[in-house]
């Protein structure tokens, strides 16, 4: 009955991870989590979409709420994202340090306002076993130092798309270090998490997401740069398909009510509600043709045409069976020539963007003698690749591209693990014990941040051993 | 807890300096004199809330050196022998790991407890309620929270949020929003707060066509002044019972005279010699004019209180008794020896007994004055007093009494309107929202076939029924007619693929247990049919035979909304109610951990399911 433990769910005392509470933080376009190091699924897990209300007393003329409760129609209302949809990576800086701080500073609260150990009653009587605290006079000098720093005791681990610009990473940097006072932080790559999630060192990852699709090969926890590929063939392009399949269809179908308050939702509110609406009919409805070769070769529709379909029930009451339409939706994904027409050009996507292609000119960047590992080790990860049958599609498509070769696709079975891959090799990437010599700590940021933003932490933590300039930054001992 | 004022730490009471009565009654002499502690005196005041310090708010631990104060304290009543007991502790979904490590810390340093098992709350309703899998419903003070549970792991938990003010469920919550209402109409927050307890602040049933979606009672039936024609108070049904037959009493007395007053022919009697006959037919008359007498009695009381008959929703006013405790610093002649405690004011009757006040004599219960039902008094205003700390007078003194004054009040449609459509609103998305979230698709109609609802916060009439209705009307997918009675397989079988494979899996293959085949292997009937026609009946048992093998015949959910059934094999429980069955559940569970001893194989998972003290160090 129970699911078996995954590597991402044994206990954090092996580990010895809790020792310190590191935080994870990985922000998608979707979706930002955090949580802490060692633990299975992220604790708080909010949109990215936040939501700006007019208001004329604030400096910048709009006051932010963030987190799904708050996105409801009001007056004067837009939603916005603080990523960047094409490239997510982030946009808004000043939004995103409050989003993130509103996650990790509140919604967390990794460390609460401890009170004076005179005070708190643990030294009280004589029985007291409360021992004094163990930092010697440097540390509490630094502390002095931090007191005012929210993040004093946590360092911090963030996962950057592969294709980050140095500009962000520095900003990253100093955000951690200098506004929240981190005391050791370090930066790591999605894929390289993902990885990590399967438990594998050398894989190819192909990260289907919300926004983008990204294929990269990772060697012993180092991305291969030149491997990078990306599409925006993700979870909102195929709402996009969705969109266009109602709209085409007849009679024509609203996914959302049209209001029927007096308050006129701003469109990007609207938006944002469709999408959860056909984030729902992607759960239920939408499936993968598993293959062999396309949907679009003959027979097949005409095979599915006889299949029972699914139902769906609109938030209106109505209710539809979708049959041949939930295949022909998500086929673009594979094959160019089957995608719906789109509203914007942008939206189109070529052959060079379509899952196959991307893996194929992932693999051609790499080393020959690296493809067969490669093939054997594909780690599949994201939301949108928990499409019915999207893995059945692939391992069927990879075997026609690779005739003779031994492909093997890994991906979780669990929902949270697919969904939150990135996050969850973050978590065990940070609890282990060997990691914390790799921290970046904030004594070294001072002299490194130039370098590090060069060169240093795009060639994975491997490098940054040498980096370790005055001692690396190690757990201090709590006081009991 | 409460601050004190000359050091840092925390008391459970309000606490205040006040003079000694000695030495005000020594007078002004001693009174010059500076520096002199003795002259004052701490005085506890358990009823007061005067500068309290709420360690949480809305589930947060808002102030950790209060919380854990009040921790100690509460750990110290409990304590009473030299016995070191573990303990279980119910940590709300709202207190942060940084807020779990500490209370740990506190409680093995502090006390002596060989173990501890802090335990999530919704966890501790599950131990409660005995479900596999349900949906946590906890509406609090103040907060309100939803946590999924499947297979006894937390699949996932959504809460009003913290942080920003607005967005908030809770019975104080209600409180204030009775209190806009009727503030105008001088109700205190108070007197809110007693309204909403009492049964006459209610949620009306959803009607999805009325305007806000309730039917509000629009016929004025109360118009008629009916003095006694009140649905009251548990609290003070004792005087209610006694009114009507004490009336009878009366009524039975007239009657009796009544009969007496027949002028009886004795000599008639007495010479036609049968006396012994004649009486008993006399007595048999009397008898029966009697009965017939009260009988008409009864009806004309019953004709009285007809309207009142009424249930409270189809009224559009009522009456509620609002019942309040005054001190007041009276001061009391000397009194050498005599018994501290005195009836002040002899009863003094009062006619008019619809709208007066009435007060009740209050029990001698040192300091928790609402311990005991207090003796009716059915009319009159009397007042006696309490002396919960009065110090030992030698002369006259100061003394600190508490009267209870009961009045009655009419309240209007605001009893009913006070929980609004945003309100329940609110709720309903929150739940909506959480069990949506669950990323596994398989696991969300086990959770919307078990929903409980659990805190006191929704302890308010009519609040869940009204809630369900809400989800049902609005969320509830129904079943397709375009496959209901047509297709044999259910609409979630995955497509056979050309190649020839035609073993079917499910939709969720991947994420599925072997055991849990979506496949309705032991019926053949279409479980959309089944949905169809059994989901409304709510037919007994069919939570328990669901809480497996329910149909996953839609993807989409919820197919069905159902409230859990709760447990009846506690019969307290289930006359109070199971809103507090958290705690019942955290009973069950620290039983189950420290006390039952279980076969060698389940040792491990006892020991593991809290931390001892060897663990810890």
């Amino acid at each position: 009955m129970a699911q078996p433990l995954t590597t991402a769910s044994v206990p954090t005392d092996i580990y010895g991870g809790d020792e310190v509470s590191a935080l994870v933080l990985d922000a998608g376009y979707c979706q930002t989590r955090a949580g802490f190091a060692g633990e299975d699924v992220p604790k708080s897990v909010l949109p990215s979409f936040y939501g700006a209300i007019k208001d004329t007393s604030a400096a910048s003329g709009s006051r932010n709420v963030f987190g799904e409760d708050f996105i409801y129609a009001r007056p004067d209302f837009e939603v916005k994202n603080y990523m960047s949809r094409t490239e997510s990576v982030v946009e808004d800086w000043d939004t995103a340090v409050q989003v993130w701080e509103s996650m990790l500073l509140e919604r967390l609260q990794p460390e609460r306002r401890q009170t004076q150990p005179s005070k708190n009653g643990l030294n009280d009587g004589a029985d007291g076993e409360g021992d004094v605290s163990m930092e010697d006079a440097a540390t509490s000098a630094e502390n002095a130092e931090n007191a005012e720093k929210p993040l004093a005791e946590s360092p911090l681990l963030m996962t950057e798309a592969p294709w980050n610009q140095g500009k962000a990473r520095e900003k990253a940097i100093e955000i951690a270090m200098e506004n929240w006072g981190c005391p050791a932080f370090w930066l790591s790559r999605t894929p390289v998490c993902a990885a990590f999630a399967a438990g594998k060192a050398s894989a190819l990852v192909v990260d289907v997401g919300g926004a983008n699709t990204s294929v990269t090969a990772v060697h012993d926890g180092m991305i291969l740069k030149r491997s990078i590929q990306k599409s925006h063939v993700g979870g909102l392009w195929l709402s996009s398909q969705i969109r266009s399949m109602f709209d085409s269809s007849d009679p024509k179908i609203e996914p959302s009510h049209p209001p029927q308050t007096q308050l006129r939702p701003p469109s990007s509110y609207r938006a944002y509600e469709d999408e959860r609406l056909l984030t729902e009919y992607k759960e239920s409805v939408v499936e993968v043709w598993r293959g062999p070769g396309r949907y679009s070769n003959p027979g097949n529709e005409d095979l599915v045409k006889t299949q029972p379909g699914r139902i769906f029930e609109m938030p209106d009451g109505s209710n539809q069976m979708w049959r041949e339409q939930r295949f022909r939706v998500s086929e673009g994904m594979w094959d160019e020539t089957a995608q719906l027409p789109t509203a914007s050009e942008e939206e189109r996507i070529t052959k060079a963007q379509t899952v196959p292609e991307l893996i194929r000119a992932c693999l051609n960047a790499v080393d020959v003698d690296l493809r067969p590992n490669l093939l054997g080790n594909i780690v599949v990860t994201g939301g949108t690749s928990l499409l019915n049958g999207f893995n059945d599609r692939l391992n069927n498509e990879l075997m026609g591209m690779y005739p003779g070769m031994r492909v093997k696709l890994h991906a979780a079975g669990l929902t949270t693990e697919r969904r939150f891959g990135s996050w969850i090799g973050g978590s065990i990437l940070a609890s282990l014990g060997t990691f914390h010599q790799m921290w970046i700590s904030k004594r070294s940021t001072t002299r490194m941040v130039p370098a590090l933003s060069r060169n240093a932490a795009s060639k994975g933590f491997l490098k940054s051993w040498r980096l370790r300039i005055d001692g690396a930054w190690t757990p201090k001992k709590k006081s009991r | 807890m409460f601050k004190d004022p000359d050091t840092d730490d925390y008391l459970p009471y309000h606490t205040y300096k006040r003079k000694k009565a000695t030495a005000a009654a020594n007078g002004g002499g001693d009174a010059a004199k500076p520096e002199d502690d003795d002259e004052f005196e701490y005085v506890e005041d358990r009823d007061s809330s005067e500068g309290a310090i709420y360690p949480i708010q809305r589930g947060r631990i808002v102030n950790m050196a209060a919380f854990l104060a009040f921790l100690d304290h509460v750990h110290q009543l409990l304590t009473t022998s030299y016995h070191n007991t573990p303990i279980v502790l119910m940590a709300s979904p709202q207190w942060t790991r940084g807020d779990n490590e500490i209370i740990a810390r506190f409680i093995f340093e502090k006390t002596k407890t060989p173990a501890l098992c802090l335990m999530h709350s919704a966890f501790a309703a599950q131990y409660g309620l005995k479900w596999l899998n349900m949906t946590v419903v906890d509406i609090g003070y103040e907060k309100m929270d939803v946590s999924c549970v499947w297979d006894s792991n937390l699949v996932a938990h959504r809460s009003l949020d913290y942080f920003t003010p607005g967005l908030e469920a809770g019975g104080n919550v209600l409180t204030k929003k009775l209190h806009g209402l009727l503030k105008d109409k001088g109700f205190t927050l108070d007197m809110c707060e007693q309204l909403k307890k009492s049964p006459l602040a209610e949620v009306l049933p959803y009607v999805a066509t009325a305007k806000n979606c309730m039917e509000l009672p629009d016929e004025d039936v109360a118009a008629e002044p009916l003095a006694h024609s009140v649905v009251e108070a548990p609290k003070i049904n004792e005087s209610t019972i006694a009114a009507p037959s004490t009336a009878g009493d009366v009524e039975n007395g007239v009657d009796d005279k009544v009969a007496d007053e027949g002028v009886l022919d004795v000599a008639n009697i007495v010479t036609s010699g049968n006396t012994r006959e004649f009486l008993a037919k006399k007595e048999k008359e009397k008898a029966e004019r009697a009965k017939a007498k009260h009988r008409k009695a009864q009806e004309a009381e019953a004709a009285a209180n007809r309207p009142a008959r009424l249930p409270n929703a189809k009224r559009k006013t009522n009456t509620f008794y609002y019942e309040e405790t005054v001190h007041e610093d009276v001061q009391v002649p000397l009194s050498n020896g005599a018994p501290k405690v005195e009836s002040m004011a002899p009863p003094a009757t009062n006619g008019d007994a619809a709208a007066t006040a009435v007060a009740e004599p209050t029990p001698k219960v040192e300091g928790d004055a609402a311990a005991a039902p207090a003796p009716p008094a059915p009319t009159g205003e009397t007042a006696t007093d309490v002396l919960p700390f009065a110090p030992e007078a030698t002369s006259s003194v100061t003394e600190r009494r508490t009267k209870r004054i009961r009045k009655d009040i009419e309240v209007g449609l605001e009893r009913f309107l006070f929980v609004d459509r945003e309100y329940i609103d609110q709720v309903a998305r929150l739940i909506y929202n959480t069990i949506q979230s669950i990323p596994e698709l398989s696991k969300r109609p086990d959770c919307w076939n078990n929903i409980v609802f659990v805190g006191n916060g929704s302890r308010l009439r009519g609040l869940k029924e009204n809630v369900l209705q809400t989800l049902i009307s609005r969320y509830l997918i129904s079943p397709s007619t375009a496959t209901m009675f047509t297709s044999e397989l259910p609409s979630n079988m995955a497509t056979p693929t050309g190649t020839g494979s035609q073993t079917p899996t499910g939709s969720t293959s991947g994420s599925l247990p072997l055991g849990q085949l979506p496949l309705p292997t032991t019926s053949s009937v279409n479980p959309l049919l089944q949905a169809a026609t059994t989901a409304s009946l709510g037919v007994p048992g069919t939570t328990t035979a669901d809480a497996h093998a329910s149909h996953q015949s839609h993807a989409q959910t919820p197919t069905s909304i159902k409230l859990a059934q709760l447990p009846n094999y506690l019969q307290d429980w289930s006359k109070a109610g199971y809103e507090e069955a958290h705690f019942l559940g955290a009973l069950v569970a620290g039983r189950l951990v420290y006390c039952v001893h279980p076969g060698n194989d389940m040792v491990d998972a006892q020991r593991l399911s809290s931390l001892s003290r060897v663990d810890y160090k």
